[in-house]
């Protein structure tokens, strides 16, 4: 799906972004990634994760018993993927799956082992989760129940995020989710205050919640990190929850004691479900067993569980106006991050786009590219027909009104100037050249503009030849 | 590009070429267990490249062709617990698929056995299925409220694996399925496992854009699956799959279901047959005595090519190669 | 030679127009150097309440039918 990649900029339609996921294994270490792999479930979650070409080469490999020369494959690629397929082998290199792409390929034993096993069946290490026994005193819940309760649990997370600042006071999620909010830095307090909402945080809300999930589970990763605590356990029990079957219950013995802690954590993202917290059982939500699809299925309800506004539940036409069908306080806050609203009906919220608004919204760090991609990825099955799907009017308004706000650049740095010889500033250009700090140059004028960065080299480097001179 | 793929995969199951296929005799024997093994992997291998990805599964045998598994059946056996080292679906497709063979295999009396393999059936069926998935009825758009927007379902393929040889009589049926699949826009990939290449199959992997491939290293079958029917349309285009460099063309005739080098056309409905006729049996257009006559010259030597062995060595000409449309 | 710090400011040549003119209403407050069409040096304490200045400047040329 096109939209807005993580940096705002649009993306090109036919090359998505790999996962969030995928970096931070990548800067893990060979032995980390390794242990990993010793476990079918992470091994096939993992795979899913890949982009498709990288996931055809190791498909490709998997049944392989002897290594193929680098030329043999490289013989299937056509010209045009030749890019793409230098990039999937640095990628997979990189994840210790594929190690010297360049000679022979081959992949990781122990990777080749897991995933063959996951995908044939087999072994005993019990990786895809042991189911709970049948409790004769409480059915499994229903899936309904779970997508409720996973739903409630992530909206108040949201919920809260939109409304701080606002003087409401909406239910505070838990001590846990709070320090997370706050440590990825979606969430900060000046000065000892109550928690308010960054413009890293404001972007957060126009995202999928798919891409929300990763970017707070991200974030507990790096935390693990910090607090030492085991990342293969973690990352491999994310995994599994996401091989796992939706309205199943599982039973926690086979946890180790990093994911019986874990437990607790999860619970308050609405990834897991349990009856009591000491229960002995648990059974994952759709926010887990979705982690490794790439098209984001919501937890379909909604807290009206109308079920009309899962999807698309905005108009907007081209005067700027802008019609909503939904009842979710939610929905209708983050509305109001970037939309005036002006009416408010049991189950329909009018409002306009304006400058003013627009604005706002920019002054909190949203881009126009991500609020014309919420505009569309909501966009009321009425309004697909529509094409464009977002009016061309609105569109570039938007845009302008973005490009109105920067109309002035700004970096700080040193203005060098009145050398005294062309030669003295050809000299020190060079060099500050070399140190890729130069902002503008002017010859005629003999000065030129460095970043803050520079400036100590710089000086340094000045210093050093006017000493060598005297 | 990286969207959801669906494959229809058609398993011939015919009992006598499996039992030929197996023999020791053969360069490398393949037993119908081993086939289903490597089949089963292969099929794991679409489910776990995307969550999404679905699967149907049809089996032809001798005399019918039934649909075995697909993936948007609800789940019926939700008894077993399920086995904590396996994931959850690809061991509802394993059992499924191999109890219903099972079944359906002890199911086929002796009598039955001689009969001409389904996989024609198999095939519309699957064109069926495509087609249902593509255009979802108002009833299952009301209840599922995603609306699936019909441009959104990319490129659905069919996978056929066959080792029976070419049936003369489904000559117009497959071509009809050939037209509803490009209609569809559906690949219909072929692997030939055993037996002589089929002209049919070859055909229909040409005119959809599909590939197909006459296995030779048979104890490689599940690399060659993953290799050049996994792939999905938009994949190919970047890694490229092994395609046919010489298509037979031939087409059956209408009359006697021979298969002909040469044939002669109904200029009207573009029936094929094997010798000039006086009426054209398919669309009742009288021809001229005297073009009979002219094409009676012929006559002697068509005759004896479409009564000779299906092999000859004479390069497919225009005249065979059309294609024709649809008989009304 | 000499370095001065400051603040490079990247700007189309209407907006570095009004910058000149708030300068010169403020009897040269802020800026250091005017290198061309489109940059210019100011003090690097001054930014911001340049911004804010030119913002109501450029803010009197804008209409907007909700006003």
């Amino acid at each position: 799906m096109p939209g807005a990649s993580r940096d705002g900029t649009i993306d090109g339609a036919e090359e998505d972004p790999p996962h969030t996921l995928l970096p931070f294994l990548q800067s893990q270490s060979q032995n980390t990634l390794t242990r990993l792999y010793q476990r079918p479930s992470a091994c096939l979650s993992m795979f899913r994760l890949l982009p498709p070409l990288d996931r055809q080469l190791v498909m490709n490999l998997l049944w392989l018993e002897s290594a193929v020369p680098a030329g043999t494959m490289g013989a299937w690629v056509t010209r045009q993927g030749r890019k793409l397929y230098d990039e999937a082998l640095l990628n997979l290199s990189r994840l210790h799956i594929l190690p010297n792409p360049s000679v022979k390929l081959s992949l990781n034993g122990m990777f080749k082992t897991s995933l063959r096993q996951a995908v044939t069946g087999g072994g005993n290490n019990g990786s895809f989760g042991t189911a709970a026994l049948k409790d004769d005193k409480h059915p499994p819940v229903s899936i309904e129940v779970l997508d409720t309760y996973a739903v409630e649990r992530w909206e108040t997370i949201l919920h809260y995020m939109v409304s701080s600042g606002t003087g409401q006071l909406p239910t505070k999620p838990s001590p846990g989710v709070l320090f997370l909010l706050q440590r990825s830095g979606l969430m900060s307090t000046v000065h000892g205050s109550a928690l308010q909402i960054t413009s890293a945080g404001f972007q957060f809300l126009l995202h999928s919640p798919h891409d929300q999930l990763w970017q707070l589970l991200l974030q507990y990763l790096h935390m693990a990190e910090e607090r030492e605590m085991d990342l293969v356990e973690i990352l491999s029990f994310l995994f599994m929850l996401s091989t796992m079957e939706l309205g199943k219950e599982y039973s926690i013995e086979s946890l180790s004691v990093t994911q019986k802690a874990m437990l607790e954590d999860l619970r308050d993202y609405g990834l897991i479900w349990q009856r009591r917290t000491q229960s002995r059982r648990f059974s994952p939500t759709r926010l887990a067993t979705t982690l490794t699809s790439l098209l984001p299925p919501l937890p379909t309800a909604t807290s009206s569980g109308a079920g009309s506004q899962d999807q698309g539940f905005i108009v907007l036409e081209t005067n700027y106006r802008l019609y909503a069908y939904t009842d979710n306080p939610l929905q209708t806050a983050v509305l109001n991050l970037f939309v005036s609203l002006k009416y408010r009906f049991p189950n329909l919220v009018v409002g306009s786009i304006t400058r003013e608004s627009v604005r706002k919204a920019l002054a909190n760090g949203i881009t126009a590219d991500q609020i014309i991609s919420y505009l569309s990825t909501h966009a009321h099955p009425q309004m697909r027909k529509n094409k464009p799907l977002i009016p061309v009017t609105v569109q570039d308004q938007v845009r302008l009104w973005e490009l109105e706000r920067n109309r002035l650049k700004s970096e700080e740095g040193y203005l060098y100037t009145a050398f005294a010889s062309q030669a003295d500033y050809e000299y020190v250009l060079n060099y500050a050249k070399q140190l890729n700090v130069v902002l503008w140059e002017n010859p005629a004028k003999r000065c030129f503009f460095g970043n803050l960065e520079g400036h100590g080299n710089i000086r340094g480097f000045i210093e050093r030849r006017t000493g060598g001179q005297a | 590009m990286d969207q959801p793929s669906h494959i229809s995969v058609i398993l011939d199951l015919s009992p006598s070429q499996w039992h030929l296929s197996s023999l020791p005799q053969n360069p490398y024997p393949l037993s119908l267990k081993s086939f289903l093994a490597q089949v089963l992997a292969f099929l794991n291998l679409h489910i776990a490249s995307k969550h999404e990805n679905t699967l149907a599964i049809f089996g032809a045998f001798p005399g019918k062709s039934v649909m075995l598994y697909s993936s948007t059946d609800p789940a019926s056996d939700s008894s077993d617990s399920g086995s904590p080292n396996i994931y959850r679906p690809f061991e509802i497709v394993d059992s499924r698929v191999v109890t219903r063979i099972e079944e359906e295999l002890e199911s086929i009396d002796d009598s039955q056995e001689e009969a001409p393999i389904g996989l024609v059936g198999a095939l519309t069926k699957a064109l069926c299925y495509i087609n249902r998935i593509k255009h979802p009825t108002p009833s299952t758009q009301s209840n599922g409220t995603t609306v699936e927007d019909p441009a959104t379902l990319p490129d659905p393929r069919i996978l056929i694996l066959s080792v029976s040889p070419d049936l003369s009589t489904s000559y117009i049926p497959i071509m009809n399925s050939i037209f509803s699949a490009q209609k569809l826009k559906i690949i219909i990939d072929v692997c030939k496992i055993y037996g002589p290449d089929t002209v049919f199959l070859e055909q229909a992997a040409h005119l959809t854009g599909g590939s197909y491939v006459y296995l030779e290293r048979r104890d490689a079958l599940l690399q060659h699956l993953v290799m050049s029917h996994l792939p999905s349309p938009a994949l190919r285009k970047l890694m490229a799959v092994p395609t046919q460099d010489k298509i037979d063309f031939r087409a059956a005739c209408f009359c006697h279901k021979n298969i002909v080098d040469v044939g002669f056309v109904c200029s009207v409905c573009l029936s094929i047959f094997c010798r000039p006729v006086a009426v054209c049996t398919t669309c009742r257009t009288k021809f001229p005595m005297s073009t009979l006559r002219r094409l009676d010259a012929y006559l002697p030597r068509a005759a004896k090519q479409a009564n000779g062995t299906a092999k000859t060595s004479a390069p497919p000409t225009p005249t065979a190669t059309g294609l024709p449309s649809t008989p009304r | 030679m000499k370095a001065i710090r400051g603040v490079l400011l990247t700007c189309d040549s209407a907006v570095k127009q009004i910058l000149l003119t708030i300068n010169e209403r403020e009897g040269n407050s802020f800026i250091i150097e005017d290198l061309d069409d489109h940059h210019l040096v100011i003090k690097a304490d001054e930014e911001y309440r340049v911004r804010k200045e030119l913002e109501a400047e450029l803010e009197k040329n804008t209409y907007s039918l909700e006003g």
